[in-house]
């Protein structure tokens, strides 16, 4: 359980984290979803005692970690956003250092096997970090985090800089993780965060603008139901027809990407579903089209959305 | 504090900076003793441990110019600052790792008391005086070189910053003998790290002088823990 009321973290004159409160229970996968630059690492270094609080306070499993950072810390596995590793040392090496600090006695060879089959890193167990991949090295850096069994997981963009499999292969593992403990995770990609999180914290500037399912955030990606199409014909034909189309609030020619055809993204009056009427419309005119596609809304649009939302509250 | 010790001394070991440390002060030690004690057939051990004293403020900044620069560079600080160890111990188990290094060296001119007593020349107060003079003045040194390490990410700086310092306490030492002002020169002779030294190295123990390079080790090494705690507040 992580409980954080009124956190405010100033660098200099620069607010990085403004007065956020949020919970998280036992056993929740949540995700901080947010544009580089939005406070989402300086609450998570703040989340995990690397760095102090302004003011406010946040406490992990009922343990205040400005208070009491050592205690708070044991319940604690922390992925930075730069996985922080030796370079000269072996990855069994590492993992035993880690040990070390975490004070990790029993067992501790079972237990660091255990977190290199669920991190996938049995096989690189004996090579020096400095020659992984980027890849291993992230998942190095994920193994280490597990150390200890911590009933709180805190990961900084753990998929980024990683090839598309890896991804899936990390994110599989995160979801594995959280069946069993509390797992915060950092995203500036909307799809990923929706892909594993149960919940998502969305940032910007510093302060929480939304905190809502996945589900319920797809709701702003599709409210608008803007389309893209492609239809045979010339412009000058296509765009009156479809511009007169009385749902119709907006038409933007997009270019020629095939030749004889032309791109448009249709923009219908408030939610009105005009997919029917655009292939009417174009059907009787002699004008087929080729290719019809929702588009989805990016993370900029529903930030947009959202401030535009909070500001007319 | 075990862990990051263990850690820091074998970090030592794996990467050149502590042969290059070790090899540079016995071969010192060593080409010194030859030169000023069995080419001259003296038996007075001084000079040589004075010189290393003046080459231990030029060589001390290479066992600490990493220490806390290297963290903070490749980021293991977030490791560090975020498992349930204390900052002192951090620091400590760095502070205590960069001695080891030293002392393993010390270790390494063990032929310099086995070749004075073979001839029986030794005295062995004296000899062992110097030795204790050494360790504590390095542990000053060291403790300065380990704060520094903690402003930058740059070994170069760090180094270069700690021997700026070291080389300047050496300088206010000299300048004590010529400054005629009583309050003026006890001012700074409590800066004079070097000039303490001698007592040592007749083989008198003072334990003035001993709080002295104690008491300079402990208030750099508590500056680098409130150094690292106040940057967390920045």
């Amino acid at each position: 359980m992580i409980e954080v009321t009124n956190l405010v973290k100033h660098y200099g004159d620069k607010k990085a984290v403004n007065d956020i409160s949020f919970t998280i229970n036992d056993g929740e996968l949540v995700g901080f979803l947010g544009p580089n630059g939005a406070g989402k690492s300086t609450t998570m270094n703040v989340l995990t005692g690397y760095l102090s609080a302004t003011s406010g306070s946040a406490k992990i499993n009922g343990v205040d970690i400005l208070e009491d950072p050592i205690n708070a810390k044991r319940h604690i596995g922390y992925l930075p956003e730069q996985p922080p590793l030796y370079m000269d040392m072996t990855v069994n090496e590492y993992l035993d250092f880690i040990c070390d600090l975490k004070g990790v006695k029993d067992g501790r060879k079972q237990h660091i096997d255990d977190m290199c089959e669920l991190t996938g890193i049995t096989h690189v167990y004996k090579r020096m970090i400095r020659n992984l991949s980027k890849g291993y090295k992230q998942r190095v850096g994920l193994a280490q985090a597990l150390i200890g069994n911590p009933e709180v997981l805190i990961l900084d963009e753990p998929t980024v800089g990683l090839d598309p499999i890896q991804i899936i292969e990390i994110r599989n593992v995160i979801k594995d993780l959280g069946k069993k403990r509390t797992v915060i995770l950092s995203s500036h990609i909307l799809p990923e965060v929706q892909a594993i999180c149960e919940r998502v914290l969305v940032i910007n500037h510093g302060e929480i603008i939304a905190n809502d399912t996945p589900a319920n955030l797809s709701r702003y990606v599709d409210i608008d139901r803007k389309m893209q199409i492609r239809v045979a014909g010339s412009v000058e034909k296509v765009q009156p027809l479809l511009a007169r189309i009385p749902e119709m609030e907006r038409v933007i020619f997009e270019g020629n990407i095939e030749p004889e055809t032309c791109d448009f993204i249709l923009e219908p009056k408030s939610q009105i579903d005009i997919r029917k009427t655009v292939f009417n419309t174009l059907a009787n005119a002699g004008c087929p089209i080729l290719m019809f596609s929702p588009v989805s809304a990016s993370l900029e649009d529903i930030f947009i959305k959202l401030t535009a939302e909070q500001a007319g509250k | 504090m075990f862990a990051v010790y263990k850690r820091d001394l074998r970090a030592f070991y794996t990467t050149p900076i502590g042969y290059v440390f070790s090899g540079i002060l016995i071969l010192i030690m060593n080409l010194c003793f030859y030169f000023l004690n069995v080419e001259t057939s003296s038996s007075n051990v001084k000079p040589i441990f004075y010189l290393l004293l003046i080459g231990l403020a030029f060589l001390a900044p290479i066992l600490t110019m990493r220490l806390l620069s290297e963290e903070k560079k490749m980021k293991t600080d977030q490791l560090l600052f975020t498992v349930p160890i204390r900052m002192t111990d951090i620091v400590l188990g760095k502070y205590l790792a960069a001695m080891s290094v030293f002392v393993i060296s010390l270790l390494g001119t063990f032929m310099i008391p086995l070749i004075l007593a073979a001839y029986s020349v030794s005295e062995p107060w004296a000899i062992f005086g110097n030795y204790v003079a050494i360790f504590f003045a390095a542990s000053a040194f060291i403790a300065i070189g380990l704060f520094i390490s903690s402003f930058t990410e740059n070994q170069l700086v760090s180094a270069l910053v700690t021997w700026t310092v070291l080389i300047g306490l050496w300088l206010v030492d000299l300048l004590v003998a010529n400054i005629e002002i009583v309050a003026v020169k006890t001012v700074v002779s409590w800066l004079s790290v070097f000039s303490r030294y001698s007592s040592f190295t007749y083989g008198l123990f003072d334990l003035s002088d001993i709080i002295y390079y104690i008491s300079v080790a402990a208030v750099f090494i508590y500056l680098t823990i409130r150094m690292l705690d106040k940057k967390r507040y920045a």
